[in-house]
């Protein structure tokens, strides 16, 4: 695996307008290329605020972020060319087909239409998606959504790819299906960064892992790392909770 | 870029044609509006303008100024005159009372010998002025008489103006009359007898005429009439809520995250704005046709003149092209500011409402207060109606609408960029 940071993140801070605190604080790390970085939290921790400033979509209040070597301030669109963001809500146009949704999303990505449908084909393919891809969402499972939210944001073959709680409200079988694929594009040399609460999931499948609470990272490192340095953790369940406390969050 | 647009185009029309709902309301709901407008508007109209006031006379006179103001009454196309009623003849309480119970809207009572005062006072004038001194003139006193009007409060106040109006005419012209007839009686007494005056010679003269000509170089052969101006004017409106489709559109979008998702990919807001832009634009192009349609084909089967396009057919198309871009920008604006449906909804059609006022949609801008005159200039809605009159109504050409056209173009480009603007500021916050 390389060393090179394929993300760095400097004194990243931000404060919604209104608000009394800091949703993130002070945030420094990097994210390597070509891992399966997790960042965990519990709710109102901050990771959707994290996701949405390294996607472009939410601008930091102060601090620098480089992606791929380019800055976020300066060169969002070419970032977002190297990009992909699977949301934490299902992203999709109900009335619309998931081949209909698809073609557009892959369009706006740049992807050629020759290209792209050989792409969708392949990817419902995978994710067993094939034989419904010309009805509409809206009449889709929920683990179906998800599935297709998540192909449709790979479509333009990302380097990078953030998943915030992709796995959320599934069955077993379609998170299973998830993951596998996430491993598959991983190991094609996608850096994956991803959001969830599933902590057995998360030791499972990243190489890198962040907690983050109240704005400001708590640790950062593999799972077994985090799991030997945290005395009397059995599991990153146990780590979790050791740094999080037992407080019922909002 | 093109694949991206295309796309965009492609997604924005299967989702509204697949809204069967929606696409019921946008397409009939204007083609209503333009029926039902047109037809309660040509009523206030005619009310006004050609038959139907209903109005009941008591003639106490049944002389000179009696008979004049029957006659002039009966041939007016002001009113339906009545001297009767329920099969008797009216008297002065029995019409009070049939007005007070809205059966008319106007009663008219000339007392008994109000022609006899007249003449007594004109020949008591006409003695004044033929009298070689003022020594034989004694001092007269005015015969005067009361004509009432009994009037239905509901009236309106151009009605019972347009009634008394007439019988002041009607008063001046017997005056007149009477008093030319006594002039040349008292002159003829003073002329040979082969030198008498007719007594007809006053209906011979005819002095002063009234030709109705309309303030255009290019009049064309249409006559105004309501059509010509409430189809436009409903036309308009009808466009321009399209903002209530598109906010719809824009909040959905807000609301299953596709906005989110869009934020994220290398795309200009602009370019997934112009896949709205385009679509919509277009079927608010298709409304104006279909609103035009009703006014040539459908109007004329309620009793209705067909909607006259003017000289220009090309011209009229392209201000409701123009039309379309504004009203379209204007929701896109809308839906971009809004933080949810609902707000979005009602911010969309109360200010539709207040720009369709201001700008002289519901009541023309001439009866407005000046200030509101003043400010009726701020609507676009106000610069598409002045563009489509000059069309319809002045027979004016491309070259007459081109100030409105660039307003209204002007208008899209300002709402773009602001939307554009407060997109941009939304990831600040």
């Amino acid at each position: 695996m390389t060393t090179q940071p394929i993300i760095t993140i400097q004194n990243l801070s931000k404060q919604y307008k209104h608000a009394d605190q800091l949703t993130l604080n002070n945030i420094n790390f990097d994210i390597l290329e070509n891992e399966v970085f997790g960042l965990l939290g519990p709710n109102g921790a901050g990771k959707t605020t994290m996701i949405s400033i390294l996607c472009g979509v939410v601008q930091a209040s102060t601090g620098k972020i480089l992606i791929d070597g380019l800055d976020l301030n300066r060169n969002a669109n070419a970032i977002k060319q190297l990009i992909g963001v699977v949301p934490q809500d299902i992203a999709l146009y109900p009335t619309l087909t998931a081949r209909e949704n698809l073609n557009f999303y892959a369009a706006m990505y740049g992807v050629s239409p020759k290209v792209a449908k050989s792409k969708i084909n392949e990817w419902l393919d995978k994710f067993g998606l094939l034989n419904a891809a010309d009805k509409k969402v809206e009449t889709y499972s929920g683990g179906m959504k998800r599935r297709v939210n998540l192909i449709a944001s790979i479509l333009h073959q990302p380097k990078i790819l953030f998943l915030d709680e992709p796995t959320v409200g599934v069955d077993v079988q379609s998170r299973n299906v998830i993951i596998e694929h996430l491993k598959d594009l991983n190991q094609s040399g996608m850096t994956v960064i991803y959001t969830s609460h599933h902590m057995e999931e998360a030791e499972e499948f990243c190489s890198k892992i962040g907690i983050i609470d109240y704005g400001t990272i708590l640790t950062i490192g593999s799972p077994k790392e985090l799991i030997s340095n945290c005395e009397g953790a059995k599991d990153l369940e146990d780590v979790f909770l050791s740094l999080t406390k037992r407080k019922l969050r909002d | 870029m093109w694949n991206k647009l295309k796309a965009a185009v492609v997604k924005e029309a299967k989702l509204l044609f697949r809204d069967k709902m929606g696409m019921a309301i946008l397409f009939l709901m204007p083609v209503l509006l333009i029926l039902v407008m047109t037809l309660i508007q040509d009523a206030t109209f005619k009310s006004i303008n050609e038959k139907g006031i209903p109005v009941v006379l008591v003639n106490e006179d049944k002389d000179s100024l009696g008979l004049a103001i029957r006659k002039g009454l009966m041939d007016s196309e002001l009113c339906t005159l009545s001297e009767t009623i329920d099969g008797k003849p009216a008297t002065k309480e029995s019409a009070q009372k049939a007005v007070a119970n809205g059966r008319f809207i106007i009663g008219v009572v000339i007392p008994k010998d109000a022609t006899k005062a007249i003449r007594s006072n004109v020949e008591h004038i006409v003695n004044e002025t033929v009298a070689m001194d003022g020594e034989n003139t004694k001092e007269h006193e005015v015969d005067s008489f009361d004509i009432t009007l009994f009037i239905d409060p509901v009236a309106k106040k151009s009605f019972v103006s347009s009634v008394t109006s007439s019988l002041h005419a009607f008063i001046s012209e017997t005056k007149t009359q009477i008093m030319f007839q006594s002039f040349s009686d008292q002159i003829g007494a003073l002329l040979p007898e082969d030198g008498k005056i007719a007594n007809t010679a006053y209906k011979k003269v005819d002095m002063i005429n009234y030709k109705e000509i309309y303030g255009s170089e290019k009049i064309g052969s249409s006559v105004p009439n309501s059509v010509q101006h409430n189809v436009p004017a409903w036309t308009i409106f009808g466009m321009f809520f399209i903002v209530i489709s598109v906010v719809n559109n824009v909040m959905k979008e807000k609301k299953e995250g596709s906005s989110f998702r869009l934020k994220t990919m290398p795309t200009s807001y602009i370019l997934s704005m112009n896949g709205k832009i385009i679509v919509y634009v277009m079927v608010c192009f298709i409304q104006f046709l279909l609103m035009l349609l009703v006014g040539i084909f459908i109007l004329p089967f309620l009793g209705l003149p067909p909607l006259d396009l003017g000289s220009s057919v090309f011209a009229v198309l392209f201000l409701a092209l123009c039309t379309a871009f504004a009203a379209t920008g204007f929701g896109v604006l809308i839906g971009t500011l809004a933080s949810s449906e609902h707000q979005g909804a009602i911010t969309g059609s109360l200010s539709i409402l207040l720009l369709s006022a201001i700008g002289g949609i519901l009541v023309p801008t001439y009866v407005m207060p000046e200030m509101m005159r003043h400010v009726s200039v701020i609507s676009p809605l106000n610069w598409s109606l002045e563009g489509f009159y000059s069309l319809y109504l002045r027979n004016g050409g491309i070259l007459e609408i081109i100030p409105n056209a660039i307003q209204l173009i002007v208008f899209f480009i300002v709402m773009m960029g602001i939307s554009s603007i407060a997109n941009r500021i939304s990831g600040r916050v």
